[in-house]
């Protein structure tokens, strides 16, 4: 009788998650745009984001970035759509239609980032 | 008998934008739009930088569109989304988790005027260069 007062399996994950990916968002995002704007530079030129990508540690942090944006984001789409009232083939339909276009765009980001290639530099940076 | 008026399904958009709004329903709203407008920016984003792929020309002559004042402008604007949906968004933790329920009223003031001078520091970040130009 009792079996179904927990919350586990009604979603209580994702809203756990999209707070802890919000919360790291919220630290990169600022990071990010700082950074990327600096100077006229740092974020719109192809030398800037070479000597960037040469540390695994970047390409790391914007893979990490790539994947938890789009969790968040997608997650949060989901979100709205749940508070109607859908019959079961509107959730497959969107479920699915955010899972592809994610998942698509996704690993077209990450592609991106590790297509960068590794190169010799003298200088640091 | 009954004093309360039947639910008109027809006019539900006009009823819930007559509806009174404090500050909780406006942080509900706005957070939904901010949400919607980034992630739309974010596949743009990830279609945008995908000429990185092809090298430093063809990612540099397509990054000289992005450079013009009016990107520019765009992007800090687009700043203006993520610190009100970042504000909001640490308001809503600190509801959920910190007994925010209590003092999520000013918390929204503090938000904001935390977001406006974020916003304005960022506009230095972003046009420092072109502020010293000018000055110089």
């Amino acid at each position: 009788m009792y079996k179904h007062q927990n919350s586990r399996g009604s979603g209580s994950f994702s809203w756990v998650f999209q707070r802890i990916t919000g919360l790291i968002l919220v630290v990169v995002i600022i990071g990010h745009y700082i950074l990327m704007h600096y100077t006229p530079e740092s974020g719109h030129t192809y030398d800037a984001v070479l000597a960037r990508m040469q540390s695994n540690w970047y390409r790391i942090l914007d893979l990490t970035f790539v994947v938890l944006a789009m969790y968040h984001g997608l997650n949060g789409v989901w979100g709205i759509f749940r508070d109607y009232k859908l019959k079961s083939w509107q959730t497959i339909t969107i479920i699915g239609f955010l899972i592809v276009f994610g998942l698509a765009f996704t690993l077209w980001g990450m592609k991106t980032i590790l297509d960068i290639p590794y190169v010799q530099t003298t200088s640091g940076l | 008998m009954s004093e309360f008026k039947k639910f008109d399904q027809k006019s539900w958009v006009k009823t819930n934008l007559n509806y009174r709004k404090d500050s909780g329903s406006w942080a509900w709203i706005l957070h939904r739009i901010t949400g919607i407008a980034l992630i739309g920016y974010l596949f743009m984003h990830i279609y945008s930088l995908s000429p990185l792929s092809q090298g430093r020309e063809a990612f540099n002559e397509f990054m000289s569109h992005y450079t013009t004042p009016f990107f520019m402008a765009m992007e800090w604007f687009l700043f203006a989304f993520v610190l009100f949906h970042s504000l909001n968004g640490i308001r809503i933790v600190l509801v959920d988790w910190a007994d925010g329920a209590r003092y999520h009223k000013s918390l929204y003031r503090y938000s904001i005027v935390i977001g406006v001078v974020m916003f304005f520091a960022m506009g230095y970040v972003m046009f420092s260069h072109e502020i010293h130009n000018l000055l110089k």
